[in-house]
């Protein structure tokens, strides 16, 4: 074979499934790390609603076990810790390490020809990183006094020792903060393989979009994980040292000393970041996706592109648009709103180009593609939802109610996790050389799609309606008694939203053992990451490969006998 | 390899899906029937009426964009589908014309669905939100919020406008103010940040401690309406509810004169920890 | 025409384009001028302990409660010969299923009384909810001086001082673990003190806790004192009488019990003359209430000034029910002015004082304009 490769072959257990170099056996290591959190964080979201639609009623099944001491009952403050740890676990612990540590991983050196990530060291400690992050998430529920619950945004003084006492908020910060070491890690890496190791022929303009949501992905990880580093040590030292950075030094006075508003300000121009760190990828699946599965070259490559870094751009200087009630002044606020609608034109383009792709291609609806064209329904519904948010005068009223929770839900919840879906059917046969069932997968898509739209919809109801979000009961307030309904509602569309994810569950572990055999390349797709045999050897590429095309040439008319090529060949003339 | 392309098996999905629509207008119609409230009722400040406009402005504008997406969206799923002999067209999208349409798909969309959003909600913003009343205007009555775990500290001048003296008018949880008046807010908090959420009036603005920030509204009828607290702030949020009356103007006056003797009844002067009065912030 | 250009383009037309801002719309105004609040320059403790070591002992009610508990509950109390007190010695006494009570013979005072024994185990988890649900107003000390009960009036309980206003239990008995349960889960109107939705376990956990601030010699380690439940109200003489027992109210409200003497007299001088039987009775502000100040709350250091109700416009705090109230009015508000009626007047006439101010707050409280009117006609 022809150069080194980059690593030798593991031998030992050890280094081959536990503390493995490969970024394949990584990708898989982030992804039952990340789907056995999002179970977990599942199981809490349907917690919270059968609160939500019973309140006061006994927890069935786990109540007994979780809540002894009430009979059953979640009480508010384990409420609290409920909705808290779901967000913290679905973004931190469930979609980042899915969505960027696994299809990161699995797709970049496969896609662009590389016979593993450029740091494999790091790639190996970005995962256990991430792990003990976990843990320590999980330590803090057993301490006293129990997990973190002043939300997932943590805002002091409710975050510092004015507002909770005990070790669980102080573990949350920690948990963060490697969480956040971890993706750091992983977007050096991304970064800096994307850059270097691309296989010759491989321009910036022949990779996969998948690679380039990827590449901005790692791009704003470095850049803004890093403030929520801070963020977080600064929160420690103020609850483990009793120093001053978010606690004013009289809390009725002001005076010298903190300022809560600090950590809003850093909390959030890392948070808006994120939304699009976690959108990024998807967004960058989809593209492929949608071209893949209609058989049509990606409309606007290069626009795609261009939308992707407008977004990484402006995802900075946006977000002030969670702040608007704080006190922020009228031209900040002003400015926040104008740079919020601004960047929902990317966005846009993006819509336009994905819609343009499938206009008049030869679409072959399977499950990924299923799960893509969600996308498009999902972040059409969430995104436009958006413009309420950021126009300050509706804002007012809205923030802080259901409105705003369905509006994150679709677009970085239902959008990200759809793309993620839609990765997991496309990519399943070549990391483990099997299918998922069909039938089931389509089954998994129509029974999510359908209560969750039912979820997230009613959610805007209730919150243009005025109810608050974080309330562990509706009914103890009089303007809130009238739409307890809706909360019934949404709840039972909810557990039917949680009881289909239980089709996938079954369809993935029951596809990795005993589901049918795959082909090396069932979709018929081009990209080199497919003209891979299965299951891809620890060193990826024999040779490493010369590309001559481009990743999305479907149906091209000199093309005989085949809609598609491979990278590596060249197109007739 | 495309398995599932078939016709007749398309048409069955396609008939399961036009289901949807019923399935939506029966789910729709059970909840109306048992739903007290859609939506968050009729507006008792001199906010409500643009809030209502530019609500419905954008879902106006939101819902046709929608449309459009559904509609492109399901015409390729109807149309395009894969099929023997069936080829998809070879279209990059590269070319002059359709950079071209883009940029004007984008420019349109920006003006017709941010730009014109933009000009109404700034004008909102500066004739309403922002145009926060001088406090030495007349008319004008200033009350001080003190937020707290879990409860609303209200404190109005009495009837001598001064705060800080005998005859403040403190109340827990319940705020008394005039019909028609500009009612003018300073907002802080003992412990955490809570935020003060009229419903009603369509306003909402966060008790920061150790910070003073400023709010206003008007009524524009009298009745009975509720305060939430709209930040977490701790276990009991959600019981940390009020309520605000509003009183005609004879009846608030005579209210006042009331409140202001009986506050000078229980005033206590050696008791100073209990005058937490502040400075008029503006 | 470039995105960086475009964007700064924009910013510039957006300043052109707004007034300047006023001073008020900046966030985070200077509040200075302002008297320091006692308690709020003091940051949240780091590190509050949540562990208790030892078990404690703590007053449990008399033989008397016992026994009537035992034929009102049967199986939840068992009398049992060979009961073990703290010194190792058996003598006969009540248990409860967790076998916690004991009689104990305090030598120093010559004095048996039972004891309930709580295990550290249970004051831990006692603490931790303290502090996890009580400690922001009570204070991590329990000692009502917490950081969001500043300025609080009344202030947050001081469990240091084992005193209670609203326990409806008579007199200067402390309150059984029932009242107090019952006191915390119903809340107190008009105040921060909301009915929290603690299960029961949870609250008589707390409860121990709370005890077992008591200093030594004082409320439950004070081998005298008398545990009681809520004052008995028994059946209310006047249901399908109401108006009647509303026309009774007024007479004993403005006539044996004076109370007029400190909440506001609702009749006219005349009419008030009428049912005391003297004239010149009134004083010159009679609907109005008179401030009284007790020594057995104390705020920074000097007497507490308490403003008795004014039934038309003041919360009442320990609930509005009838029963409510003739159990207030019957056990009295501990350590204020308010006295104990129960066995000063009769049964009946407490019902009937509970009716008369049921009636005010029916038709007057939240009204405006029916009140206003009321107080004129009174005020003439």
């Amino acid at each position: 074979m022809s150069g080194d490769h980059i690593h030798p072959e593991p031998t030992t257990f050890l280094r081959k499934h536990v503390f493995s170099f490969d970024h394949k056996v990584i990708a898989k290591q982030f992804l039952w790390f990340g789907m056995l959190w999002l179970l977990i964080g599942g199981v809490m979201a349907m917690m919270i609603r059968w609160q939500l639609a019973n309140p006061g009623q006994p927890v069935p099944v786990l109540g007994a076990l979780l809540f002894p001491r009430t009979g059953g009952v979640i009480d508010p403050a384990s409420y609290n810790m409920l909705f808290t740890m779901h967000g913290t676990i679905m973004i931190f612990l469930g979609l980042t390490p899915v969505l960027i540590g696994c299809f990161g991983n699995w797709c970049i050196p496969l896609m662009i020809g590389a016979r593993d990530m450029i740091f494999p060291t790091l790639n190996m400690l970005s995962f256990w990183t991430v792990f003990l992050g976990g843990m320590v998430g999980l330590w803090s529920m057993f301490v006293p006094l129990g997990a973190s619950e002043a939300g997932w945004t943590g805002y002091p003084t409710l975050s510092t020792t004015v507002g909770t006492q005990g070790t669980g908020e102080t573990l949350w910060a920690v948990a963060v903060f490697l969480i956040g070491a971890s993706s750091i890690m992983g977007g050096i890496n991304y970064i800096t393989t994307i850059i270097r190791l691309r296989a010759p022929g491989m321009g910036w303009m022949d990779m996969p979009l998948t690679v380039w949501g990827l590449f901005f992905t790692a791009v704003l990880n470095v850049l803004f994980l890093p403030v929520i580093g801070s963020a977080m040590l600064l929160l420690i030292m103020d609850r483990v040292f009793g120093t001053a950075f978010y606690v004013p030094a009289s809390l009725l006075t002001g005076g010298s000393g903190g300022d809560p508003i600090l950590y809003q300000h850093l909390f959030w121009i890392f948070g808006h970041p994120e939304v699009y760190i976690l959108i990024l990828p998807a967004w960058g699946i989809v593209a492929d996706l949608l071209s893949f599965f209609a058989r049509k070259p990606a409309f606007g490559y290069k626009v795609t592109v261009g939308a992707m870094f407008a977004v990484t751009v402006l995802s900075a200087v946006v977000y002030g648009h969670h702040m608007f009630t704080t006190g922020l002044s009228a031209m900040l606020g002003e400015s926040f709103m104008l740079l919020t609608m601004i960047i929902s034109v990317p966005g846009e383009i993006l819509f336009f180009n994905w819609l343009h792709t499938l206009w008049k291609g030869s679409l072959r609806l399977t499950t990924p593609m299923l799960f893509a064209m969600g996308v498009i329904f999902v972040f059409g519904l969430g995104g436009l939802t958006g413009l309420y948010l950021a126009t300050i005068s509706t804002d007012i009223f809205l923030h802080d109610t259901y409105f705003v929770v369905g509006h994150f839900h679709l677009t970085m919840a239902a959008s990200a996790l759809f793309g993620a879906f839609g990765a997991t059917y496309f990519f399943f046969p070549k990391m483990f050389g099997r299918m998922l069932d069909e039938r089931l997968g389509k089954l998994h898509f129509w029974t999510t799609i359908i209560p969750l739209t039912v979820v997230f919809s009613t959610m805007f109801v209730s919150g243009y309606s005025g109810m608050p979000r974080r309330y562990y009961d509706h009914t103890s307030a009089d303007y809130l008694k009238p739409l307890q309904h809706l909360n019934v509602l949404t709840s039972v569309a909810a557990f039917v939203l949680g009881a289909s994810q239980l089709i996938f569950a079954w369809n993935f572990v029951r596809s990795r053992w005993w589901g049918k055999k795959a082909v090396d390349n069932p979709w018929e797709i081009g990209t080199l990451d497919w003209s891979m045999p299965t299951p891809v050897p620890h060193y990826n590429f024999k040779e490493i490969p010369v590309v001559h095309t481009g990743p999305h040439e479907f149906s091209h008319p000199a093309l005989k006998g085949r809609d598609w090529i491979p990278q590596t060949e060249k197109l007739p003339a | 390899m495309s398995r599932d392309q078939s016709h007749p098996r398309a048409r069955r999905a396609l008939a399961a899906l036009s289901l949807l629509p019923l399935l939506a207008a029966g789910v729709a119609a059970q909840e109306a029937a048992v739903v007290e409230r859609y939506g968050p009722g009729p507006a008792a400040s001199t906010f409500g009426e643009p809030f209502q406009y530019l609500f419905w402005l954008i879902t106006t504008l939101v819902s046709v964009s929608f449309a459009i997406v559904l509609v492109l969206l399901l015409v390729p799923v109807l149309r395009d589908r894969a099929r023997p002999g069936h080829k998809a067209s070879y279209d990059h999208g590269r070319s002059l014309h359709d950079k071209r349409f883009t940029a004007v798909v984008s420019v349109i969309v920006f003006v017709v669905l941010d730009a014109w959003v933009l000009v109404v909600a700034m004008a909102d913003l500066r004739d309403g939100y922002w145009k926060i009343p001088p406090p030495d205007a007349p008319g004008v009555l200033k009350v001080e919020v003190l937020a707290q775990q879990w409860a609303w500290n209200f404190r109005t001048p009495g009837v001598d406008g001064e705060f800080g003296t005998a005859d403040d008018v403190l109340s827990t949880n319940q705020l008394t103010v005039p019909e028609g008046r500009p009612v003018s807010l300073n907002l802080t908090s003992k412990d955490v940040i809570h935020a003060l959420f009229l419903p009603d009036m369509r306003l909402k603005r966060d008790a920061n401690p150790g910070a003073v920030n400023v709010a206003w509204f008007e009524a524009t009828r009298a009745g009975e309406f509720d305060i939430l607290c709209a930040e977490l702030c701790g276990y009991a949020h959600y019981q940390m509810h009020g309520k605000l009356h509003v009183l005609d103007q004879g009846a608030y006056d005579a209210w006042e004169q009331e409140a202001s003797r009986l506050a000078v009844a229980a005033f206590d002067t050696e008791d100073t920890e209990a005058h937490w009065a502040w400075a008029w912030q503006e | 025409m470039n995105a960086p250009s475009l964007l700064l383009a924009g910013m510039a037309l957006m300043a052109g384009l707004l007034p300047t801002p006023r001073a008020s719309d900046e966030a985070h105004g200077d509040t200075a001028g302002l008297p320091p609040v006692h308690g709020l320059d003091a940051r949240a403790p780091i590190g509050v302990p949540l562990e208790i070591d030892a078990e404690n002992w703590l007053r449990a009610p008399g033989e008397d409660w016992f026994a009537a508990r035992a034929e009102q509950e049967p199986g939840r109390f068992t009398y049992v010969e060979e009961l073990l007190d703290a010194g190792g010695e058996m003598v006969g006494g009540w248990k409860d299923a967790q076998g916690e009570f004991a009689l104990r013979y305090d030598e120093d005072e010559e004095e048996v009384a039972y004891w309930q024994r709580v295990g550290a185990d249970r004051l831990t988890r006692g603490r931790r909810d303290f502090v996890q649900f009580c400690a922001s107003c009570h204070g991590f000390e329990g000692d009502g001086a917490g950081r969001s009960g500043m300025a609080l009036r009344p202030p947050p309980r001081n469990f240091q001082q084992p005193m209670f206003k609203f326990s409806k239990v008579p007199g200067d008995f402390l309150p059984s673990d029932d009242a107090l349960v019952r006191l915390v889960q119903r809340g107190l109107n008009g105040t921060p003190m909301l009915p929290w939705a603690l299960s029961d376990e949870q609250l008589r956990d707390i409860l121990q806790y709370v005890k077992s601030l008591s200093p030594e010699g004082q409320g439950w380690r004070d081998v005298y004192i008398e545990i009681q439940d809520v004052v008995e109200s028994g059946d209310d003489p006047w249901a399908g009488k109401e108006a009647e027992g509303i026309a009774r109210g007024e007479e004993v409200y403005h006539g044996v019990a004076r109370c007029h003497s400190c909440h506001p007299g609702y009749v006219t001088p005349a009419r008030l003359a009428e049912i005391s039987g003297t004239a010149g009775e009134g004083r010159p502000d009679l609907s109005y209430p008179v401030a009284k100040a007790t020594d057995k709350y104390t705020v920074g250091g000097h007497p507490m000034l308490l403003l008795p109700p004014d039934f038309t416009w003041h919360e009442v705090r320990s609930g509005t029910e009838l029963r409510d109230l003739f159990e207030t009015i019957g056990s009295g508000i501990g350590g204020t002015a308010m006295p104990k009626w129960k066995d000063s007047v009769p049964d009946a006439d407490i019902w009937a004082m509970a009716h008369y101010v049921r009636h005010l707050i029916d038709q007057y409280k939240g009204k405006t304009e029916a009140r206003a009117a009321f107080m004129a006609g009174l005020r003439k």
